[in-house]
């Protein structure tokens, strides 16, 4: 295939025609993933210069430029040999419009007076209307320029009252009912990112297909081989077109067990009816979700985890929604999650902490690299899969990482007064009193967090100060939060942890008087000076420059980090089957599906009808992915 | 359900020459020239049997065979609108549209723009090693889904009830006054029903079709592969054995037909057709060829109707170019609409041909009157 010729690329950044600023597709920034550089809060931007400067080095290594989220895929090598150049046929037309210059003629008075700030566009960015709309005087200079036989000039006498083509009015989506303003955002949205995905399709099917041709061209095949590859790859191709049109919906999985709840939905093991593979299916409650202004999250988790192709983080084979649910099919990792390891195990040798944390710097590692900041890293999200090595997962959701870029609500929950009941679960947890010896205690109030693992708040336990107190934050959040970890694993709790979560946000705030190590832990100076190197401000702190920079820290001094996921891990889940759900508490948690629950209160009241398909409610479209491996998964 | 409307077909309205848009009075059905322009009783009735005995189909726009197909003829139209402009350039490439003064404005090559850039066909060429059916089928359901996308913001009542396309702004299924297209009702008479009407039936067959999964297959172990052309010394392995799941397994059978120059009836040698490997059944290409020729008129009617009100105003004609190029390349492509059936989209299709939105290797390309694109990009030019 001609490679140049499949150059195929969104144009909405709309950058050959500047005047069209009116349609900047204002649903990027909303509902998609995160930018490089996260949504801030109004007073972050304050500082703004300085930080970006900071932020430089680590924003070009990391990541593509932040021009915009359709800029977040640059064409693989093969493509650029005219990377994004639009093709002359484009360009003949944008040089003239882009000139407002008076003295390029009439013609572009002309469309000027068309295009110019639509009074009333979807987008807010309005521009003054640039004066009244002038008749085209016909025999102007720029007229002149029919000079082929072919197009014939039409006489100009005719012409002079008639225009060649209707005139744009200005634009005018006002005149629109709401409902149809809705439904052009949906509209704008859905093109997009049919285009987007189509896009990214083709290339991941022309580069399979290029692998496939080279492996066709090798001499040491035999016939037969080279046959069974060429019908392999049809029918892989041709399962994956068939998994695209067809709907997917929860009726084709059977419910193992459920093995997580949370506030805006649950995780169950399941298999699929149709092969009996098993899966990890997170579903998430569409009214909770909205309620809790919780969209741009599921947005954010479910374009990492597509985008990503990475050992480290938790595979996702596809989304699907209904009327009530969002899906997310996802590998099913058995050995459950380093929050349960830690409460059956308390704390961890030095040994074993260097293992867990060189795995999470790689995994934190992996995520940066696909342009995104976890920002809610902690023991819950750290999953274990089969050989016990780690995966991340949960990315912005489900425990709730609460309103994330609304600052506001953390500056209230920072000056207001604690109002949780004092006798929840009750146990007298200040750090100060805190020792090796009530390790009891520790294990209720972990027993407590489990549960508020469940809640909307979630723990505030492992969050970096800088997210919460509006200076904006970066990559470097992230590891701040493996600091937190650190510290839990090599002392048996978190460094802030208190009764309640404004507490802990207090304490966070306060580091430098609330970082505190019990004398009867016995530390090494290495982990206590790793930790202290994570847990401080954004400024010193270790990894602001790269991964690396921690990887080279004298804690892990003779951890090869290349083989690291190679090794044996120091806990290995024991697994009767490839369904066996030991490392889950499953018998704390209600068996009851949510689905089940939602259909008992529709009964009760009465029950609506569906109105609308699925896929077409506005917070969701996009939504829906579908990852090529998973119909050639073994 | 309704079994008022059995069939559709698409008519030839004679222009009444009235520049601008004006709704003509009433040229109605006894209009139409020539015996090929009306619904075609032959074919017609061939297909109201198939209907008869189906009455779950009984919303179906039943569509001859594409030989016989009722729809618009190009010829026809040329030879009335030289006849109905006697001052237009007879050298003027664009004077057999009989395209109304001033022109529209996705004739405007500024408005023609998209919102994406480079080859569509990257798109719309069928990987090596798909079968053609299923390639196919993937598109239909695609195509789809991105044109009632577009419906909806023109279908969709507001608080008060009303739409943007309506009995009142659109009481035919209209793509300019030269064209509108009519149903069969249970006599095989052509019924002119309201644009929102014939396109909401539309809709509900086509998705009756899409969602049949006896004509849209959805289980991956009937998948089959394409003939492998660079492999001639292979060539027994022409032969897919077909999925376990499609019937008669045991029968080797030739793989999807591939080849794209040869109509799709030709290649299929009988009892053979295209899909059929991968368990597709004999009368699918026909049916996703009626589905684009209905996606096509749908998209004529927004093009013709509804381009400034509403599109335009919500700024959102460039999805739209994007998703009707996209389109007409790929339904080309795939030999599902004839070069013919495009009339009603001529001047815009010769214009994306010669604004290179169409590369000059597809066959939306060769449909194209380059001259009459050129003049209208050099129209554009100097507006």
């Amino acid at each position: 295939m001609d490679n140049t010729g499949n150059r195929f690329h969104l144009n909405l950044n709309n950058n050959d025609r500047p005047q069209f600023n009116d349609r900047a597709f204002p649903t990027t920034p909303s509902t998609f993933p995160n930018p490089i550089f996260p949504p801030q809060a109004q007073g972050a931007q304050q500082q703004g210069q300085g930080q970006n400067a900071q932020q430089q080095p680590y924003g070009t290594g990391f990541a593509p430029a932040p021009a915009g989220y359709f800029m977040n895929n640059p064409y693989p090598p093969q493509y650029q040999q005219a990377p994004q150049a639009p093709q002359a046929s484009y360009q003949q037309r944008p040089a003239g419009y882009q000139a407002n210059d008076a003295t390029n003629g009439l013609a572009h008075q002309f469309s000027n007076q068309n295009l110019g700030g639509g009074r009333a566009s979807p987008y807010g960015n309005r521009q003054a209307p640039q004066g009244p709309q002038r008749p085209r005087t016909a025999g102007a200079p720029a007229q002149q320029t029919y000079n082929s036989s072919l197009s014939a000039p039409m006489p100009n006498q005719p012409t002079q009252q008639l225009p060649e083509y209707e005139r744009a009015p200005e634009r005018n989506p006002d005149k629109y009912p709401s409902s149809t303003q809705a439904n052009q955002k949906k509209c704008s949205s859905l093109a997009e990112s049919f285009f987007k995905d189509n896009v990214k399709r083709a290339r991941d099917r022309n580069v399979r297909q290029s692998e496939m041709e080279q492996r066709l061209v090798d001499p040491n095949q035999s016939q037969s081989r080279r046959e069974q590859t060429w019908s392999n790859a049809g029918k892989q191709e041709g399962k994956y077109l068939r998994f695209l049109r067809t709907r997917d919906n929860p009726e084709n999985y059977q419910t193992l067990k459920i093995i997580g709840k949370g506030a805006f939905g649950e995780v169950k093991l399941v298999t699929k009816k149709q092969d009996g593979k098993v899966y990890a299916m997170k579903s998430l409650i569409k009214s909770e979700m909205f309620k809790k202004d919780q969209l741009a999250h599921v947005r954010a988790e479910r374009d990492i985890l597509a985008e990503s192709d990475s050992p480290w983080v938790v595979k996702l084979y596809t989304t699907f929604q209904d009327s009530d649910f969002l899906y997310m099919l996802m590998e099913f990792l058995p050995g459950g999650d380093l929050m349960t390891m830690l409460i059956k195990y308390e704390i961890f040798s030095e040994d074993i902490t260097r293992f867990y944390i060189a795995e999470i710097v790689l995994a934190i590692e992996a995520v940066h690299k696909y342009g995104f900041i976890h920002r809610d890293i902690k023991p819950d999200n750290i999953l274990l899969d089969r050989g016990g090595h780690v995966k991340l997962t949960d990315f912005g959701l489900s425990t709730g990482f609460h309103k994330l870029h609304d600052n506001s609500y953390y500056q209230q929950l920072l000056q207001g007064k604690s109002n949780k009941p004092r006798d929840r679960n009750s146990v007298n947890l200040d750090q100060i009193n805190l020792t090796v010896s009530n390790r009891g205690v520790i294990n209720d109030w972990r027993k407590s967090r489990r549960v508020m693992a469940y809640s909307t708040v979630g723990t505030p336990d492992y969050i970096a100060p800088e997210i919460f107190t509006g200076h904006g934050y970066a990559f470097d959040c992230d590891w701040w939060s493996l600091g937190t970890i650190m510290f839990e694993c090599q002392v048996g709790w978190p460094p802030f942890c208190a009764e309640d979560a404004h507490d802990t946000y207090r304490k966070i705030v306060n580091w430098r008087q609330s970082l505190y190590f019990p004398d009867d832990v016995q530390l090494g100076p290495e982990a206590e000076n790793l930790i202290r190197s994570l847990v401080c401000n954004t400024e010193n702190r270790l990894g602001r420059q790269g991964a690396d920079e921690i990887k080279a820290h004298k804690f892990f001094r003779g951890v090869e980090f290349d083989t690291l996921r190679r090794i044996r891990a120091p806990f290995e889940p024991k697994l009767n089957s490839n369904v066996d759900t030991a490392y889950f508490p499953t018998d704390e948690i209600d068996q009851t599906d949510n689905a089940t629950h939602l259909k008992a209160a529709n009964a009760a009241a009465g029950g609506q009808p569906r109105v609308e398909a699925p896929e077409m409610s506005l917070p969701f479209i996009g939504y829906t992915f579908k990852r090529f491996e998973n119909t050639t998964r073994g | 359900m309704s079994n008022l409307f059995s069939g559709i077909s698409g008519r030839f309205r004679r222009s009444p020459g009235t520049p601008n848009g004006t709704q003509p009075a009433s040229p109605t059905i006894g209009t139409a020239p020539g015996a090929g322009a009306g619904p075609a009783a032959g074919p017609a009735a061939g297909t109201s049997s198939i209907h008869s005995s189906s009455s779950t189909a009984s919303l179906a726009p039943r569509v001859p065979p594409l030989p016989n197909s009722p729809s618009l003829s190009q010829t026809m139209s040329m030879n009335e609108s030289t006849n109905s402009h006697p001052n237009s350039d007879p050298r003027d490439p664009l004077a057999p549209y009989n395209l109304p003064r001033p022109k529209p404005l996705w004739l405007n090559d500024m408005y023609a723009k998209h919102i994406v850039k480079g080859n569509f066909m990257t798109l719309s060429t069928r990987p090596k090693t798909v079968e053609q059916g299923e390639w196919i089928a993937h598109h239909v359901v695609e195509h789809y889904r991105n044109l009632w996308n577009f419906v909806r913001v023109i279908h969709e009542k507001d608080e008060d009830g009303s739409s943007i396309c309506n009995p009142q702004t659109c009481p035919r299924m209209s793509a300019g006054v030269n064209h509108s297209f009519t149903w069969l009702n249970s006599r095989k008479e052509p019924v002119e029903v309201p644009a929102q009407e014939y396109i909401s039936l539309m809709q509900r067959w086509i998705s009756g079709k899409i969602e049949n999964s006896a004509l849209f297959p959805t289980d991956p172990a009937g998948v089959s592969f394409a003939h492998n052309p660079g492999n001639p010394g292979i060539s027994g392995a022409t032969y897919a054995s077909g999925g376990l799941d499609t019937p008669h397994s045991s029968t080797p059978i030739p793989a999807g037909p591939t080849t794209l120059n040869a109509s799709l009836s030709q290649l299929a040698g009988p009892g053979d057709w295209l899909g059929k490997s991968s368990g597709f059944p004999i009368e699918f290409v026909e049916v996703c060829q009626t589905i684009f020729r209905q996606m096509f008129r749908v998209y004529s009617h927004l093009y013709w109707a509804h381009f400034i009100d509403p599109f335009y105003h919500l700024s959102l004609e460039k999805p739209l170019n994007s998703c009707f190029s996209h389109f007409l390349l790929t339904a080309t492509e795939i030999d599902m609409l004839k070069p013919q059936e495009l009339e009603p989209m001529q001047p815009l299709i010769d214009l994306w041909a010669a604004n290179g939105t169409f590369p000059k290797d597809s066959k939306a390309y060769a449909c194209a009157n380059i001259k009459a694109g050129e003049r209208l990009l050099a129209m554009s030019a100097n507006q």
